[in-house]
């Protein structure tokens, strides 16, 4: 019962969790406008391609995790570097909602308190977390399930019903033609929120119950990206595309002219917190699966690896002076450049060396059976 | 000395049925007519070696009853006074002084004679002087005869003991009204009372190596999980101890260990909870001398529920257990909650309860963090205090705190009126948590969250709350998670959890509890009766 694994309603719910995680926070498929959510499916429906392939991948050897793949099926060496490459990619998003989840603190909840501050105690909760382990990790994400539905559901139903959506907002459908729609979308959309499922080839392997992983993920995937979808859309409806654009936390604005008279002044304190439980589940899933990359690479336990990686997320997290240059570093240079040979190119160089040698070998097993 | 103690403990655990023994206790396997210790043939001797044992202690008492030709050896009957029934030690002593004893020539007959003479129920052969000194120390009368290696015990225990009360620490406006008692023979009979099953299984071992305390462990054959009450046995076992006065001892060698502020037994002084308890599957461990039995393994859940609630109208009770779990949020969180908002989030309270609560706070000199914390502190030493007062100076105590520490502490601007509502309430939604162990530990840990939310606001109580989570997710109670059925997710579980269905949906017994034998309706009565002649089948070979 101690082991390591995890079921399929842990996991599902997990991966619904990580990908609503920190991106509900912005604006998505700004360019498109009042289009952004036919960028949003669009994204989504590449996305699920990439999906389709890290299924694919665990289901060609579903023994290993992502790091175990790449040294099994690149060699010991070339493995190595791309795991390390994971690595660095994973604990570099997990300091990008480490700093997500301090600036919004200190920008909605604590404005005197210093960032150092609040990321030291982020991160301090968050490495006690994942010292725990992915399983426990991924049981809490059920037992906060529950908040995170009363949060968005309660979101969704007052805007609909306080009347402040307009719905005129989202006309003329396809202004400018299909082109912004596609820029929007490709690759950015894909790379942040969708891509970011690569994360889970190194989860994969701990699954016990795999009958109807791919049902189960390819389910979750479809449910969670309509959500987002509509999640961006309703803030176009509510704030207008023009202002959308522009605000650093536009779900937080649209929560903040809902008002319910003489019950809560402003609710967006509480809408703070449902934010930062998506944020810090996504913060624990990257560390941890940077935690099992270390762990495989170097032999140390999981739970002495913790430590050291804390301390480089923490200071990777300050590497950019401003948050308007860390947004800008998220959401447009490394969705573009940097974040699709880790979604994209390896797990496809990785997807075809497989396939190969999965071809190889059953032909040199026909021949040696005949 | 030492060597006497390990033959005790030797003999304690021969005596106990488990068979997942350590290793140690493989001196217990000695035959026990080589046994050192044998009783010497002679009365006198006898007498002697045991007042020397006793080290001739008051209430030890050797009556010899002398010798004559026509009636047989000399015999010698010992006891401890107070632990015996004086009026069936009288009978058993007139049976000895008028029946004639020449039949008492080696031990079988004399056993057939004192089977035949003595009116009492149980009566042990005895071999060695560890046993007999055990026997006398259990309250049994001790039977010595002349020219013989061998003693007899005759159970008449007895002396005063606390009657059948209703139960002080958890009572109920309607179910049964009795609670256990000291004695573990009357806690068990009163289980008993409630599931007359032949399968209610009881094994009882002795522990502790001066107290000698008989712990028995219960459980339902066929609906608990056999793995469960191995471990639990195994884990008895392992206990290394002078002492067992009270079950709050087992708790914490058993318990899993971790260091944690959640219990992971519960403990009850009521027969029906401990019997609804291994209907699910637990198992029960009592202790002698102590009303408090504990069930185990329990989830999270079942510290939020109360017996009653399978006692009244399942609609009422669920409401009633929603507010329970609305309890156990408020008396958590309330202060915390009332501390970041006064002293952060001003803009989340409306308008005018803000312009309100700003003026109490105004004449106070103390900031809301520190002044939550002597409220509660103070709430602390009050309920302490009312424990462990006198009865006679119980008024004085609540005039103290209700006018002294409300109303003139308010009135004297120390503290805001609206911190005494909140400390208040708090309290009493501790309180409306039916297990005692589960408001400590919230009393503990709201203490962190209010200096989190002095601190940092909702900052600070969600960096609090996110360890406690995943610190439950991570507990475990004898192999089943804590948080069981809410993480790992159990549909068929939530009939009894924030609401209680009726009766009468409630065909299964709680997953993973009880993997055996899930129905609980039975279906056809008859299964259960075949069942029954199968068990007597088999006790019968």
């Amino acid at each position: 019962m101690s082991k390591n694994n995890i079921g399929l309603q842990a996991l599902a719910v997990t991966f619904s969790m990580f990908q609503v995680g920190s991106t509900t926070l912005f604006f998505l498929g700004s360019q498109a406008k009042q289009d952004a959510w036919l960028a949003m499916l669009l994204g989504a429906a590449a996305g699920l391609l990439l999906l389709a392939m890290y299924l694919g991948i665990h289901h060609l050897d579903a023994r290993y995790d992502l790091y175990e793949l790449n040294k099994v099926y690149f060699g010991k060496i070339i493995g190595s570097i791309f795991g390390l490459a994971f690595i660095a990619y994973f604990t570099y998003e997990a300091s990008r909602n480490l700093r997500d989840l301090s600036e919004l603190t200190v920008a909605t909840l604590l404005n005197r308190t210093p960032l150092s501050v609040v990321a030291a105690i982020a991160l301090l909760v968050i490495a006690n977390c994942v010292r725990y382990g992915p399983k426990i990790n991924f049981l809490t994400c059920i037992a906060l399930l529950p908040i995170m539905i009363l949060g968005y559901g309660s979101l969704v139903v007052l805007i609909l019903t306080t009347g402040v959506a307009h719905f005129e907002f989202m006309q003329p459908i396809l202004e400018n033609g299909f082109k912004p729609v596609w820029d929007a979308a490709i690759p950015e959309i894909i790379s942040f929120p969708f891509g970011q499922a690569v994360l889970f080839l190194a989860f994969f392997s701990l699954v016990t119950d795999k009958k109807n992983l791919n049902k189960a993920m390819t389910l979750t995937y479809c449910g969670v990206a309509i959500l987002l979808t509509l999640f961006n859309q309703l803030i176009v409806l509510v704030l207008g595309p023009e202002l959308a654009a522009i605000c650093t936390y536009p779900l937080l604005e649209v929560v903040q002219i809902i008002q319910m008279t003489r019950v809560f002044e402003r609710a967006d304190a509480l809408f703070t917190l449902i934010l930062f439980i998506g944020i810090g589940t996504k913060a624990i899933l990257f560390y941890a699966g940077a935690v099992i990359g270390l762990q495989r690479i170097a032999w140390l336990k999981y739970k002495i690896w913790v430590i050291p990686l804390g301390i480089v997320i923490y200071a990777v997290s300050f590497i950019s002076p401003t948050y308007t240059e860390f947004v800008w570093i998220g959401l447009h240079l490394t969705v573009t450049k940097v974040w699709p040979i880790f979604q994209m190119a390896l797990p496809a160089l990785l997807f075809v060396v497989m396939l190969l040698r999965k071809k190889k070998r059953a032909e040199g097993g026909s021949k040696s059976g005949g | 000395m030492f060597q006497l103690l390990r033959l005790l403990l030797g003999f304690s655990r021969q005596i106990n049925q488990n068979r997942n023994r350590p290793a140690h206790s493989g001196q217990t396997s000695l035959p026990t007519d080589i046994q050192p210790g044998a009783l010497p043939v002679d009365l006198e001797d006898k007498i002697s070696h045991l007042q020397n044992r006793m080290g001739g202690s008051s209430d030890f008492v050797i009556r010899k009853i002398s010798s004559s030709s026509s009636a047989g050896p000399a015999i010698a009957i010992s006891y401890i006074e107070g632990l015996v029934d004086i009026h069936r030690l009288s009978i058993i002593m007139e049976a000895l002084v008028n029946s004639s004893r020449n039949e008492l020539g080696d031990s079988l007959r004399a056993e057939g004679w004192i089977k035949e003479h003595l009116p009492v129920g149980s009566i042990h052969m005895l071999h060695t002087e560890n046993h007999l000194l055990r026997s006398v120390l259990g309250g049994n009368a001790v039977l010595m005869i002349d020219g013989l290696r061998t003693a007899f015990s005759a159970n008449i225990a007895g002396g005063a003991r606390r009657s059948v009360e209703e139960p002080s620490s958890q009572t109920v406006i309607r179910g049964p009204k009795e609670g256990f008692t000291e004695d573990i023979a009357v806690n068990l009979a009163l289980l008993r009372r409630k599931i007359r099953s032949p399968d209610l299984r009881l094994e009882s071992r002795i522990l502790g190596r001066y107290t000698q305390t008989q712990v028995t462990v219960a459980y339902i054959k066929g609906v608990a999980n056999p793995e469960v009450v191995q471990e639990i046995s195994s884990r008895l076992d392992s206990i290394h101890t002078d002492s067992i006065l009270e079950s709050g001892y087992i708790e914490e060698f058993i318990q899993d260990g971790v260091i944690s502020p959640f219990p992971t037994l519960y403990n009850t002084e009521r027969p029906d909870t401990v019997a609804g308890g291994l209907l699910e599957g637990l198992v029960a461990v009592f202790v002698d001398g102590t009303p408090f039995a504990l069930i185990a393994p329990v989830t999270f859940f079942r510290f939020i529920a109360s017996s009653e609630d399978y006692y009244q109208r399942y609609d009422i009770s669920s409401f009633l257990r929603l507010v329970r779990f609305a309890a156990f949020f408020v008396a958590l969180l309330l202060p915390a909650v009332f501390i970041a908002t006064t002293t952060f989030q001003q803009e989340m309270l409306p308008t005018t309860l803000l312009i309100t609560l700003a003026a109490q706070r105004e004449n106070t000199p103390l900031p809301a963090l520190m002044e939550a914390l002597i409220m509660e502190l103070t709430f602390d030493l009050i309920r302490e205090a009312g424990v462990r007062m006198p009865r006679a100076v119980g008024p004085a105590i609540s005039i103290v705190g209700a006018l002294v520490l409300g109303q003139a502490a308010v009135q004297a601007g120390i503290v805001s009126a609206a911190m005494v509502i909140v400390v208040s309430f708090t309290a009493i939604c501790n309180f409306v948590l039916p297990a005692i162990n589960m408001s400590a530990s919230i009393r503990l840990l709201r203490f962190m969250l209010m200096i989190l939310a002095g601190n940092f606001g909702l900052f600070g109580i969600l960096a609090g709350i996110i360890p406690i989570l995943l610190h439950l997710t991570s507990l475990q109670s004898f192999g089943i998670p804590y948080m069981m059925p809410l993480a790992p997710f159990k549909f068929a579980n939530f009939k009894d959890l924030f609401f209680r269905a009726p009766w009468w949906k409630m065909k299964n017994r709680p997953e993973l509890i009880g993997k055996e034998n899930m129905q609980r309706a039975a279906d056809e009565p008859a299964a259960y009766a075949e069942k029954a002649v199968d068990h007597k089948r088999d006790s019968l070979k």
